[in-house]
């Protein structure tokens, strides 16, 4: 009869013996990782000081929101990824 | 006194568009200059959603452009910034997705802005030189046991019912857009060993397995936590992802002398 | 005594996307300017790229989040990071704008007007008084774009700044296309702002480009967009500044629809010939 703790003290040895073969990211079943040139893939800074990009005094900064008048639907990628239960039906304001 | 309101009714109104605009603030050519008060209006509000924007953009290309707009803007109109540290903008976005309606029918959508989060955070979390399998190698089985490792400042766990990881890669150019065919959830480990964020997809019992090393458990307890829960978790393939993340820091193991 | 340490040169903003191509080869400029906000973060790209460019230019931190025209106490966990990041990278200048973008707890993200009062006066030279106690150091205020006035304003925005300089010994950051945006949008002469300008303060002038519309009035509107070429009559503007100073330290600001690098090392190399030409001019004797 062996315990838990003894198994995984055994596993131990093994798994780590494993790890002196490279291991590749795509054995791991994860995304393929990026190179490192140039300190990394970069992202932009949030912070600045000028007005954004589609400023202006015409546009309007209305955000009202009644969920009965909502008047946008998910139109991206989420059409070609459906889960089994499909896009589900979107009934007007609150359930 | 005078200016304090003065400063509150500005703040106010910026962030109320259909108030007013405030009292003495004027222009050359009007005494209630309203498009040039929309210029500020304006410019918060576009400087959040852009922020979310340029956050969130698998989360944006799922849903599409004018969708994740009218969302970023309730959002930034609900919860507005509360640090001047933009990077960090838009951490409760995700909750505030997962209880949008609109989005319900997209519900592995939080799971990706989750996902998309942590990855920021990773970018600019604290510099630490990860632990490579090479410096255990010399360690016994009993020794390696007992010991309690560091998880990396950058490691985020983000575990969801969904296939994220997935659903991730097709929207963020790591693999092509394609039906899903398997459904079932999955559980990314978020990494930035060195400059680039990495993101892997968790074996089974992983989350618990290092759940419990974050917890300081020694890993032969981590992992025997982590067969409990889950019969089919395979140390071998847990470690190995840990190591390819580079997802552990340092062994943290007072009794043992410094290794090789 | 020179007001910024930096060179009296042209420099650029530093964009993330930029770096490989500034990191590839030596760039013919004086320095690069940064947001400070942006390198808040603990650790990762940002600052192993923040840090190559301390080791190989001169660096001025331009802060946008100190909430130096606000009417509330200044945020001290904001104002110990700022000395963290200066003591870090010991940036030969740092500056900050004559605006406000906190209040009640909400960051705005974006630099707001304040009225030129007393009162105000007197809240702004504390906030500059303990930035550069804080800090240890100098700090440059930035002359702001605005868009509109306030019936409250007593005081002309060039002594406000003047008076804040003379309070605190804080220099000033003179931004030419602010004051063009701003003349223009507020029907004042721009040549007229530089003259009562104290350039005897300024330990830095920043360039940009802005964009115009029209208001509700139909009156000229320009909006600080930073995301095109600077245009003639602000590079005139600045012309006329520096040839009856000399050379400044001369930024090109750009934030929105950033170009490839070598068009933006380009126009600030635009803005080095201009500094060469009145260097040349200013050094030959004076003709009959």
């Amino acid at each position: 009869m062996i315990t838990k703790t003894e198994l995984t003290a055994a596993t131990l040895a093994a798994a780590f013996a494993l790890l002196a073969v490279p291991v590749s990211a795509q054995e791991m079943g994860g995304p393929k990782t990026g190179k490192e040139k140039c300190y990394g893939v970069a992202l932009k800074g949030q912070n600045d000081c000028a007005a954004g990009a589609g400023t202006s005094c015409a546009g309007t900064s209305k955000v009202d929101y009644d969920s009965s008048i909502w008047k946008y639907v998910p139109t991206g990628t989420c059409e070609t990824m459906k889960t089994p239960n499909g896009m589900g039906s979107l009934k007007p304001g609150k359930s | 006194m005078a200016m304090q309101k003065c400063q509150s009714d500005f703040a106010r109104a910026v962030r109320s568009p259909d108030w007013a605009v405030p009292h003495g603030v004027t222009s050359h050519n009007s005494d209630a200059p309203r498009e040039r008060f929309a210029v500020y209006r304006n410019n918060v509000m576009v400087g959040l959603v852009s922020a979310l924007e340029a956050r969130f953009p698998a989360t944006r290309k799922i849903v599409g452009k004018d969708f994740f707009k009218g969302a970023a803007k309730l959002f930034a109109a609900m919860q507005p910034p509360r640090s001047p540290l933009m990077m960090f903008y838009g951490d409760e976005f995700p909750s505030f997705l997962a209880d949008f309606e609109p989005a319900r029918e997209v519900p592995y959508l939080p799971g990706v802005a989750r996902l998309e989060a942590a990855r920021t955070r990773a970018y600019h979390a604290v510099d630490a030189k990860p632990l490579t399998p090479a410096a255990l190698s010399g360690s016994l089985a009993d020794a390696l046991a007992g010991m309690r490792f560091i998880l990396h400042p950058s490691v985020e766990i983000v575990a969801s019912d969904y296939p994220v990881v997935t659903i991730w890669a097709m929207n963020s150019g790591e693999n092509d857009l394609a039906p899903v065919t398997d459904w079932r959830g999955e559980d990314a480990l978020v990494s930035r060993p060195r400059f680039d964020v990495e993101v892997r997809r968790l074996p089974p019992g992983g989350k618990t397995f290092l759940q419990n090393l974050a917890a300081k458990s020694p890993l032969g307890e981590a992992a025997a936590a982590a067969l409990a829960g889950n019969p089919s978790f395979d140390l071998a393939a847990n470690l190995a992802a840990l190591f390819a993340g580079l997802a552990i820091e340092m062994t943290n193991q007072p009794n043992e002398a410094p290794l090789p | 005594m020179r007001v910024s340490q930096l060179p009296l040169s042209a420099g650029a903003s530093f964009k993330p996307e930029h770096f490989a191509a500034i990191s590839a080869a030596p760039q013919p400029l004086g320095f690069f300017e940064v947001h400070a906000e942006n390198y808040m973060g603990g650790g990762g790209p940002p600052h192993a790229q923040l840090g190559f460019l301390r080791e190989h230019y001169a660096l001025s931190l331009h802060g946008v989040g100190l909430n130096i025209g606000s009417t509330e106490p200044l945020d001290r966990a904001h104002l110990a990071r700022l000395k963290e990041l200066c003591d870090r990278y010991q940036p030969e200048c740092f500056s900050e704008h004559l605006a406000w973008s906190s209040h009640g707890g909400i960051f705005f993200n974006d630099l707001l007007p304040l009225p030129y009062t007393e009162a105000n006066l007197t809240s702004v030279i504390d906030h500059v008084d303990e930035v550069q106690s804080t800090l240890g150091r100098r700090l440059l205020l930035e002359n702001p774009a605005t868009y509109v006035c306030f019936q409250q304003s007593t005081i002309p925005e060039t002594e406000f700044l003047a008076a804040i300089a003379r309070a605190t010994g804080c220099g000033l950051l003179l931004d030419v296309n602010n004051v063009f945006v701003a003349a223009r949008n507020h029907a004042t002469s721009a040549s007229a702002y530089l003259e009562a300008f104290p350039l005897d303060l300024v330990g830095e002038i920043h360039l940009a480009g802005h964009f115009e519309t029209i208001d509700g009035e139909g009156s000229p509107l320009c909006i600080d967009a930073h995301g095109t070429p600077v245009v003639e009559d602000v590079f005139a503007l600045f012309d006329s500044v520096i040839a009856s100073t000399g050379p400044f330290p001369t930024l090109i600001e750009w934030d929105n629809d950033v170009p490839d690098w070598p068009v933006l090392r380009a126009e600030a190399l635009a803005a080095q010939e201009r500094l060469d030409r009145v260097r040349l001019v200013r050094a030959a004797p004076a003709a009959a």
